[in-house]
């Protein structure tokens, strides 16, 4: 189901999947099953949205708009130690995060047709292991749901670190079909100012709608030949 | 108005305290940075031609967008204008303390409070807390709130950042007793 509502920031529209977050509704108190996003310890969602109207000076040709969307949720590993297997709090929490943070990222950059390039990126708290954070982002539980909601085929590229609450993470995102597409290799940063708690882990999706504002160092298939031979003079 | 980006923000708190928040608690910031007006010029003893220039026009361009990125009526808002080193604290205020700034707001919300702000002058990437209150009464407890920014690269020296935050609730799990209780 489609619906479309006013593009907030330039007066366009966008089209919203609103059938996808019908599946996250929270259940009535008729003794339904608690809501996924309570099962999978969500405390908060924090986008972040950056609209470029001028860099250097001057407007860029192909205006982009990136977002990040982070959701805070509870380390389901604690103290569970660096043996333990990771598999079935993964394959429960993981998906449910990934239509999440597609949906608002899908909802804040103007549906799926529009995003170009994605990333993600996790923050672990100081509770936990880096360990606890791959396994939220770098399994298909996330990827493989991400690149289908925001209709890539690239690998995604990712950031992690373990961090107190109030880091700044640079998410890098590239394009989200032909990840060699140097025009899109940028990024966006997410922070929550109180989050991750220590027992905490911050799971982000980022994506944009095109590439960086003035790109200009070529690509691969303008690019002449380099190597340490033919650069022998600069190098020696 | 020379605007380099606009930044938008949206937090949305689903437990606080161990409990349950439902609806979810929702707070909009967007910002927008600008160069300042007065760069570059020395001090500037007379600041309304700038106002004038610029201070409507950033009320009109901020206060449908926060509304519209909070998807819901406003309960509770506040203003902010942190400003790049190489300007006046005054030139944020310049911006943001007038009511030909504030009234879009206002308007937009059916609001009748004046804006609580946070002015200050800070390097790229400064953390700056916005205070909210109540859009029509100042001493409803409930909605005494705060919401923390930074953007990663502004304010440049030259420029101000200027942004409308807004709340569509008090705090959650707020559960303090009226101001009248104490009166």
């Amino acid at each position: 189901m489609q619906e479309t509502a006013t593009d907030h920031a330039f007066g366009g529209t966008l089209a919203v999947d609103a059938g996808a977050s019908s599946t996250l509704r929270r259940a009535d108190d008729d003794g339904q099953p608690a809501p996924a996003e309570t099962r999978i310890g969500l405390r908060k969602l924090v986008l972040y949205r950056d609209d470029v109207i001028t860099e250097g000076g001057r407007t860029p040709d192909v205006p982009a708009r990136r977002a990040s969307v982070a959701a805070v949720v509870r380390n389901p590993w604690l103290h569970t130690g660096p043996t333990a297997d990771l598999s079935a709090h993964t394959t429960r929490i993981a998906p449910v995060l990934a239509r999440l943070l597609t949906d608002r990222l899908l909802a804040a950059l103007g549906g799926v047709d529009r995003i170009e390039a994605f990333g993600k990126a996790a923050i672990v708290g100081t509770a936990g292991e880096l360990e606890h954070a791959g396994a939220l982002i770098h399994t298909p539980y996330f990827g493989n749901l991400m690149r289908e909601f925001l209709g890539g085929e690239s690998i995604i590229c990712f950031a992690d670190t373990r961090a107190e609450a109030g880091e700044t993470l640079v998410v890098p995102l590239w394009h989200k079909t032909h990840a060699a597409t140097r025009s899109h290799y940028q990024t966006v940063s997410a922070r929550v100012p109180d989050a991750p708690r220590a027992d905490e882990i911050v799971v982000i999706a980022a994506a944009s709608t095109g590439p960086r504002p003035h790109p200009r160092i070529g690509d691969r298939l303008t690019d002449p030949t380099v190597s340490s031979q033919n650069l022998e003079t600069l190098l020696s | 108005m020379n605007i380099r980006k606009i930044v938008t923000i949206v937090e949305e708190i689903r437990t606080e305290g161990g409990r349950e928040v439902w609806p979810p608690a929702k707070v909009a910031v967007v910002a927008a940075v600008i160069e300042n007006p007065w760069a570059g010029q020395g001090f500037v003893e007379d600041l309304n031609p700038g106002i004038d220039a610029n201070a409507s026009d950033l009320g009109a361009l901020l206060a449908p967008q926060v509304l519209q990125a909070l998807e819901s009526p406003a309960e509770a808002y506040g203003k902010a204008a942190i400003v790049g080193l190489d300007g006046e604290v005054e030139h944020g205020s310049a911006l943001i303390h007038t009511l030909k700034f504030g009234d879009h707001f206002r308007k937009a919300a059916d609001a009748t409070t004046l804006l609580p702000a946070v002015e200050k002058r800070g390097a790229a990437g400064v953390v700056f807390d916005i205070p909210l209150k109540h859009i029509t009464d100042a001493t409803i407890r409930s909605h005494h709130q705060t919401v923390e920014v930074r953007i990663a690269d502004a304010p440049h020296p030259g420029e101000i950042v200027v942004a409308l935050a807004a709340a569509a609730q008090g705090r959650p799990q707020q559960r303090l007793a009226p101001l009248s209780t104490e009166q």
